[in-house]
């Protein structure tokens, strides 16, 4: 559905997206990560055809965004960062405006409305006027508006921004709804609303993709993946060593006593599992061993990974 | 096409929808009430070989109002979308650029058409309540209004334009009003430094003032007509590109 090649943006000397090029696949919940200022919104105003790129193609559905800006802006459905209304306007009248200049007509329009105000949730507000509305319900109403003309993909640019958390709760659970009949390019910085809803991620910062893969496949190449931490009975320097020889093992530090009992973090190489072996070794030594524990890596793991800067 | 008027409808429900349109409408209903009715005073005090067409639009204060009404209608047209973020929503719509700057055009032009329809009755009036023939003939009263609607047609689109250079509703006023007391003045310059010069001709053809003397005693001329209507053209040209600009500059 997305196919972003190679795409670069320079404001001046500042290059906002350099060289980046990531894919979504139809009906893919994307979840697009990076931190502030990392070519995010500059990326999706090039999808929507806002910006022009300065080199690269954007394409959506097989189609150049900047070739065919009209067919492709009918194919998407756009929230973007700060959710734009006319604040002088009623719901009803502000999705009637829309869904008039996205090409709906008479009775197939008033059907959309009535579909996304029930949708979104706007039903008991949807003869008030924007500007009355909590942050939450324009946020709704943003996504109504993308969904109006019913696009096969949605671009919603940090939808759960500002918002309180139970809002956060029903605008996720819609989103996740959404992605089971739509393409949705989701950008955000709330991990584990990625974690929850996305069946592919895209790092970007400094204007480069960083990966792009699933959720577990980037969890699992991590090295952070590779922690392990056990609590055994046993002279510190002697433990130590012995684990240290094992394969795949590449540093055992012992971190704190708890009475008697010995606590190790030991670093192994990523996609193997060491657990057994360690617990032979502790038989094997007559080490009484209390509890041994491989640490699942996060997303935020693999964020902090990529991104940092120190 | 469909584009352009849903646009133009939106534009116009926001003028008709609030009471800023109406309290324009109400001002130069007001202005022009007034100025009637001095120039019907002047003509009772004293003889005046003109009509009362051509008196009512050489009141001195006609081109303060005329020529503030411009920034008061256009400033909010793009400056507004600008600053609250909407223009990206409407750019990211299928509509074309065209389409949105014709639509937001032509929705102030009617607006503002529908502001002179009081002033254009209170000419009718004079007729009604009196037996008399009225003071003006049918030519200098349809000269008068053509060129204000191709003084407005030149003018809305210079505040069309400067609407696009900006966020600021106030900065984009401002440029409005500039340039249209620029052009104004232009007009002025042979009143000021005399005919004598070879430009003079040109700052002739230009003159808002001169065109007003002659159009408000009917005299129509072709010459006036184009010039008007190919500014205007140019002008909405200009803010197309400039539109387009800040969408393209990379």
């Amino acid at each position: 559905m997305i196919k972003v090649d190679n795409l670069t943006k320079r404001f001046g000397r500042h290059s906002a997206v350099s060289g980046a090029s990531f894919e979504a696949a139809d009906g893919e919940v994307v979840g697009f990560l990076g931190p502030n200022g990392a070519g995010k919104t500059t990326t999706i105003r090039i999808l929507t055809g806002f910006l022009p790129a300065t080199s690269g193609t954007a394409t959506v559905d097989g189609l150049d965004v900047s070739e065919h800006p009209l067919e492709t802006r009918r194919r998407i459905g756009y929230l973007p960062e700060s959710v734009p209304l006319y604040r002088d306007m009623r719901i009803r009248e502000y999705l009637r405006f829309r869904g008039h200049i996205k090409g709906l007509r008479g009775d197939s329009l008033r059907r959309r409305m009535d579909e996304v105000i029930e949708r979104c949730g706007l039903g008991e507000v949807r003869r008030k006027m924007i500007k009355t509305l909590s942050k939450g319900f324009r946020q709704r109403v943003g996504l109504a508006d993308a969904l109006i003309h019913d696009p096969p993909l949605l671009i919603l640019d940090e939808p759960t921004n500002g918002l309180d958390p139970n809002q956060i709760r029903s605008i996720r659970n819609l989103i996740k709804e959404l992605g089971e009949s739509h393409t949705i390019l989701l950008s955000t910085h709330i991990l584990s609303e990625v974690e929850m809803i996305c069946d592919k991620i895209v790092i970007i910062d400094g204007g480069t993709v960083l990966a792009s893969d699933t959720p577990s496949n980037l969890v699992s190449t991590m090295r952070s993946a590779g922690r392990i931490s056990i609590e055994l009975k046993a002279e510190p320097k002697v433990a130590e060593e012995k684990m240290s020889s094992l394969d795949q093992v590449k540093k055992v530090t012992h971190e704190r006593d708890r009475g008697s009992w010995g606590e190790f973090s030991i670093l192994v190489e990523s996609g193997t599992d060491t657990r057994e072996r360690l617990a032979n070794l502790a038989r094997e030594e007559g080490w009484p061993l209390r509890s041994l524990h491989r640490h699942a890596a996060t997303l935020e793991d693999v964020f902090v990974e990529l991104t940092r800067k120190d | 096409m469909a584009n352009l008027l849903i646009i133009l409808r939106k534009e116009l429900r926001g003028f008709l929808l609030s009471p800023f349109g109406w309290i324009l409408l109400s001002l130069v209903t007001v202005m022009q009430g007034w100025s009637i009715s001095s120039a019907m005073k002047a003509l009772q005090d004293a003889p005046i070989p003109e009509s009362l067409v051509y008196i009512v639009f050489h009141m001195p204060q006609f081109w303060f109002y005329f020529l503030a009404l411009f920034p008061l209608i256009t400033m909010r047209l793009f400056a507004e979308e600008e600053r609250a973020g909407t223009l990206e929503t409407l750019l990211t719509a299928p509509v074309q650029t065209t389409q949105l700057v014709l639509g937001k055009y032509l929705a102030t032009l009617c607006f503002y058409l529908g502001l002179w329809i009081p002033s254009f009755l209170q000419f009718q009036i004079f007729g009604l309540l009196t037996d008399l023939d009225p003071p003006f003939s049918t030519g200098s009263l349809g000269g008068a209004f053509l060129l204000i609607l191709l003084m407005g047609s030149l003018f809305i689109a210079i505040g069309t334009f400067a609407s696009s250079l900006t966020s600021s509703q106030i900065i984009a006023g401002v440029i409005t009003v500039g340039l249209l007391f620029i052009h104004y003045f232009l007009g002025y310059i042979t009143v000021i430094y005399g005919d004598q010069f070879p430009a003079a001709s040109l700052f002739h053809h230009i003159s808002a003032s001169e065109h007003l003397r002659d159009f408000s005693r009917g005299l129509i001329s072709s010459r006036t007509i184009i010039y008007y209507l190919s500014a205007t053209a140019f002008v909405l040209l200009v803010t197309h590109h400039a539109l387009n600009y800040r969408r393209w500059k990379s």
